[in-house]
């Protein structure tokens, strides 16, 4: 639930381009020209092959092992970019292709696939925006969702996409190059390299699929993935005192994120921002007080609505996270107590993180009491929303799950950020105390003196305690999130992304609160084989005839990747172009490449061939 | 720090700039000790007095750069000084939303009058930090 673009609206928009079911490219029987659809395909396959270069960088430990010592999904990586160079290679027949089309292509998947490459582009621009470059040249962290982007669990969420959009593109382009005559010499080679390119994309799906049997992927990671936001702030918004419960969640939801990205910007500052001001600190803790009072309330009122037997534990999780809402509180009122201590060498200045802490306790204040005009300065008479107004519906539960979670996962952030950028201030001598405070003895010329150690170390420990508080809230609510399937819970997936670094033969054993979810399916070709699509083609519909063809399609593959593997690595053997010149025998390739044994593979190699890289597209 | 009724009568009676500051950051940080001594969740006013503890630092801190804020503390003269811990949260907060008034007047008075650019700037925050512990205590808040 959020109002910035995310990776997800742009796979989605490659999945849909590419499904045969989309009918704005044009009718999928018409075959256009074979250059065309192979300048469109090279184009996914580049944006592909930036992806998967960003992986590597993003694995340097486990570029250091031995394949053979990689854990599945960084294996599965290595020969999914050799299978991308392979088929860019077939593609790469007429030289280095254009970002963009520069106009309209004729060809329907040569549309579709433009159509897809675009959408990959821009979702790989979105990617980006997490990154920067430091004065070093080096990769920066732009946000909080960078370590996430780059994190194993992301990075096979993404591989287990392409293999998906492998297969489907395999398997149009592999149509379309073995359907009808050849015509023209030259067009026969080109339709040729065609369907050698979606041999090799059959190979990455088989790769892919690999990894995904030894470790399987699950629904959270690819939710987490489709997840992700672009790097901009969300928009400020505020109530007007109309909103329903459903706007006011969505409201704190937007505030709760934008803070986020806020502070990830003002972290990176505290050395010098003149708005690394006492006043700014103060403005946090006494808002980020009210913040935990207001979710108290809030999550008490929750729980009294899931009392039903049928909710499980989730009012039991919800109470927990109440009880960890109030020492939150308390943490925070402590740390404002800890700052009547000291000052700031900058005068004054309000950040706009602190400015906009103000923001969440006034939509939690909204969500939380019957009054909607309910602010800050709301005296004695605030009465509580009662459970049944919080949410007259069992499914209006979830969202106001996500936005107490999303509160509690901003509380969090904002207490680390305090405390970093308070200890950064005060290793630059920036927190002070008032000399008017300090025992007559000391004649300082001054208004202020920098801070005694006990005092800067008395201010961080609370702000350590508010980080732990905080913490104790997500940690609550997140089983009553998975339960509900709050839209939040990607926030659990992303707290697992980045606590696991490494993937481990049973990383997924260890993810806590059964967080995995079920394994997705990996889109296995299941088309029918050439004795099989015979039959059919034939008018044969008795079930027991078609399966039987449908064994000797997979016999038969089973028998050509068992054959190719036996074959001994000097034995000299065709090219996969050559084993494909022939439709008939294209088509029995094709199947056993489909099939998703990896072992497939075999058919397309040969030793001591390096595989030809493309250029690189015009800019 | 001294008590509320003391820093009204300090606030009165202060008849230079030194002696505006001086009794407003002792007000200040009186109202501060008094808010923190009433922060209880289960009274309704918790909330508004958060929201003026923060505002009442952010005005002491505003005048602690005032130029002509006098280094030490001045002589507090006698007082009618009244105790007021056994009084309830609403007298408390009615007392204070007294005191921040005045001394939101008493600021507004000492910007116009200073004539240092810096006494002028903390006099006018901290007048603003003034009005912000009334509208809170008051009901009237943003």
């Amino acid at each position: 639930m959020t109002s910035r673009a995310t990776f997800g609206d742009f796979i989605r928009a490659a999945h849909w381009h590419l499904d045969p079911a989309t009918t704005i490219h044009g009718p999928p029987g018409f075959r256009g020209s074979a250059e065309e659809v192979s300048r469109s395909l090279l184009r996914v396959i580049i944006v592909m092959r930036r992806y998967v270069e960003d992986m590597t960088v993003a694995l340097p430990r486990q570029r250091q092992r031995p394949h053979s010592a990689l854990p599945a999904w960084p294996r599965a990586a290595v020969p999914a970019r050799g299978a991308l160079a392979s088929a860019a290679g077939f593609l790469n027949t007429q030289g280095a292709v254009s970002r963009w089309p520069a106009v309209p292509a004729v060809s329907p998947l040569a549309r579709r696939l433009d159509a897809a490459a675009e959408s990959l582009i821009t979702g790989h621009d979105l990617l980006q925006t997490h990154f920067g470059m430091d004065r070093d040249g080096g990769r920066q962290h732009r946000s909080e969702w960078a370590l996430i982007i780059t994190s194993p669990i992301v990075i096979r969420a993404l591989l287990a996409e392409f293999a998906t959009l492998s297969c489907t593109i395999a398997r149009q382009g592999a149509n379309i190059a073995l359907v009808g005559p050849h015509g023209r010499q030259d067009s026969a080679e080109a339709w040729r390299a065609l369907n050698a390119a979606c041999q090799w994309l059959w190979v990455l799906n088989a790769s892919i699929q690999a990894a995904h049997h030894r470790e399987p992927l699950s629904v959270a990671d690819g939710e987490l993935l489709r997840s992700i936001p672009a790097n901009v702030a969300p928009p400020r918004r505020l109530p007007d005192g109309s909103e329903s419960v459903t706007a006011t969640c969505e409201g704190t939801i937007t505030t709760a994120e934008r803070l986020r990205h806020l502070a990830w910007d003002a972290a990176e500052r505290a050395r010098w921002s003149s708005a690394m001001s006492v006043t700014s600190m103060y403005q946090v803790a006494a808002a980020n007080t009210v913040t935990s009072h207001n979710s108290e309330v809030l999550l008490r009122a929750l729980a009294a609505r899931t009392t039903h037997p049928g909710l499980g534990q989730i009012s039991a999780h919800l109470s927990a996270a109440a009880d960890a809402a109030r020492r939150t509180r308390a943490a925070w009122l402590g740390t404002a107590h800890a700052l009547d201590d000291v000052n700031t060498d900058a005068e004054g200045r309000v950040s706009r993180v602190a400015a906009e802490t103000r923001d969440l306790a006034l939509w939690t204040g909204r969500l939380s009491y019957a009054n909607p005009d309910w602010t800050l300065a709301s005296g004695p008479a605030q009465i509580a929303r009662t459970p049944e107004s919080l949410a007259p519906d069992p499914e209006q539960v979830p969202p106001v799950i996500a936005a107490v979670h999303q509160v509690s996962a901003t509380l969090t952030r904002l207490a680390r950020v305090e405390l970093e950028q308070i200890r950064a201030a005060a290793q630059a001598g920036r927190i002070l105390v008032p000399t008017r405070s300090l025992p007559s003895e000391f004649d300082i010329p001054r208004p202020f003196a920098r801070a005694p150690q006990a005092h800067v170390e008395r201010l961080l420990s609370h702000y350590r305690e508010a980080a732990y508080a905080s913490r104790q809230i997500t940690a609550a609510i997140e089983p009553a999130a998975e339960a509900t399937r709050a839209p939040s819970r990607t926030l659990t997936a992303a707290a697992a992304a980045l606590s696991h670094g490494h993937l481990g033969a049973h990383e997924k054993d260890k993810v806590p609160n059964g967080h995995a979810g079920a394994a997705p399916d990996l889109d296995a070709d299941d088309r029918p084989g050439p004795v099989e699509r015979t039959l059919r083609q034939l008018g044969v519909d008795h079930p027991d005839v078609l399966r039987r063809g449908a064994e000797i399609d997979q016999a038969g593959s089973r028998l050509i990747i068992d054959a190719a593997n036996e074959l001994a690595p000097g034995r000299r053997r065709q090219s996969a172009a050559v084993l494909s010149r022939s439709a008939g025998a294209a088509q029995v390739v094709n199947h056993a490449l489909a099939s998703g044994d990896l072992r497939a593979a075999a058919l397309l190699r040969r030793p001591g061939r390096p595989e030809r890289e493309p250029p690189e597209p015009e800019p | 720090m001294s008590s509320i009724p003391a820093v009204r009568d300090r606030l009165e009676r202060a008849d230079s700039l030194p002696a505006v500051l001086d009794a407003a950051h002792d007000a200040f940080g009186s109202m501060l000790s008094a808010i923190r001594a009433q922060e209880d969740p289960a009274t309704g006013l918790f909330i508004p007095l958060v929201m003026a503890a923060a505002s009442a630092a952010e005005g002491r801190n505003a005048l602690a750069f005032a130029p002509a804020l006098p280094s030490r503390p001045l002589p507090a003269a006698p007082t009618r000084d009244e105790p007021t811990s056994a009084a309830s949260v609403q007298v408390v907060t009615a007392s204070l939303a007294a005191l921040s008034e005045l001394l939101a007047a008493r600021l507004t008075d000492a910007a116009r009058d200073a004539s240092g650019h810096g006494d002028q700037a903390a006099c006018r925050d901290a007048a603003r930090s003034a009005w912000e512990i009334h509208a809170l205590l008051t009901g009237n808040g943003p």
